[in-house]
């Protein structure tokens, strides 16, 4: 499939890379998302509406940059990601980016859930509590020490028209 | 919405399992003690009202504020 993206023009998606997500992103609309790296081994990647062309947000994987961080999945989420094998998800985070690097946050509290298997994503209120919605992003690494490997499921941000 | 009053001490239930209970009252605070499975979601509602906001903001951000490539090459 295609999706339009406000931010890297059309892009082509395949079919199997496409998330679903029943109950959206919180505050943020469309029930559809991809994945969309622009480079190869970049850490951030946009979780990008499949449906709605300016809506994209940035995330990571939290344990590039916090190495204890502990997320624990409700039940209720766990049932509707059709979760039953925690080796199956995938685990994101919001990032909040800004012009100085210095400025970026990681959003802690509401991981994105997704069952890489079944392609369903689900963010959910992280059970292990403590976590901040606004956590500095570099806390405890620099960028340059982040080892990024690629992520399957992944889009390149490259546009087809 | 259901609107109810309880005093110190004083319990609600909902449903079979869940039980809310009014431990203290102190000035416009209100500590409650909630019993229920674990596998129901308990949260403060501020807290979604939060992940809602930093979602948005997330989305307001530009391509360019993105490290684009990798950082461990480019250095």
């Amino acid at each position: 499939m295609q999706i339009d993206s406000s931010r890297f023009g059309r892009l082509e998606v395949r079919d199997d890379t496409v998330l679903s997500f029943p109950d959206g992103l919180i505050g943020l609309p469309g029930t559809s998302y991809a994945l969309v790296a622009q480079s190869e081994r970049t850490p951030f990647y946009w979780l990008h509406s499949a449906e709605h062309a300016d809506v994209a947000v940035p995330v990571t994987m939290p344990w590039l940059f916090f190495a204890n961080y502990e997320v624990r999945v409700p039940d209720e989420d766990a049932a509707r990601l059709l979760l039953s094998d925690p080796g199956a998800a995938e685990i994101f985070c919001v990032v909040r980016a800004a012009p100085d690097i210095a400025d970026f946050t990681i959003n802690l509290a509401g991981p994105v859930i997704v069952n890489t298997s079944r392609r369903i994503g689900r963010q959910i209120i992280n059970a292990a509590g403590g976590y901040a919605v606004r956590q500095p992003l570099f806390a405890e690494v620099e960028l340059n020490e982040v080892r990024a490997d690629p992520v399957s499921m992944v889009v390149p941000a490259t546009a087809t028209t | 919405m259901l609107v109810i009053t309880r005093k110190i001490g004083e319990r609600v239930c909902i449903g079979d399992d869940i039980v809310v209970e009014v431990l203290d009252i102190v000035g416009s605070t209100v500590r409650l003690g909630i019993e229920a499975p674990a596998s129901v979601p308990i949260f403060r509602h501020e807290i979604w009202l939060e992940i809602q906001a930093e979602n948005r903001a997330a989305a307001e951000v530009s391509v360019d504020d993105l490290p684009a490539t990798d950082p461990s090459s480019s250095s």
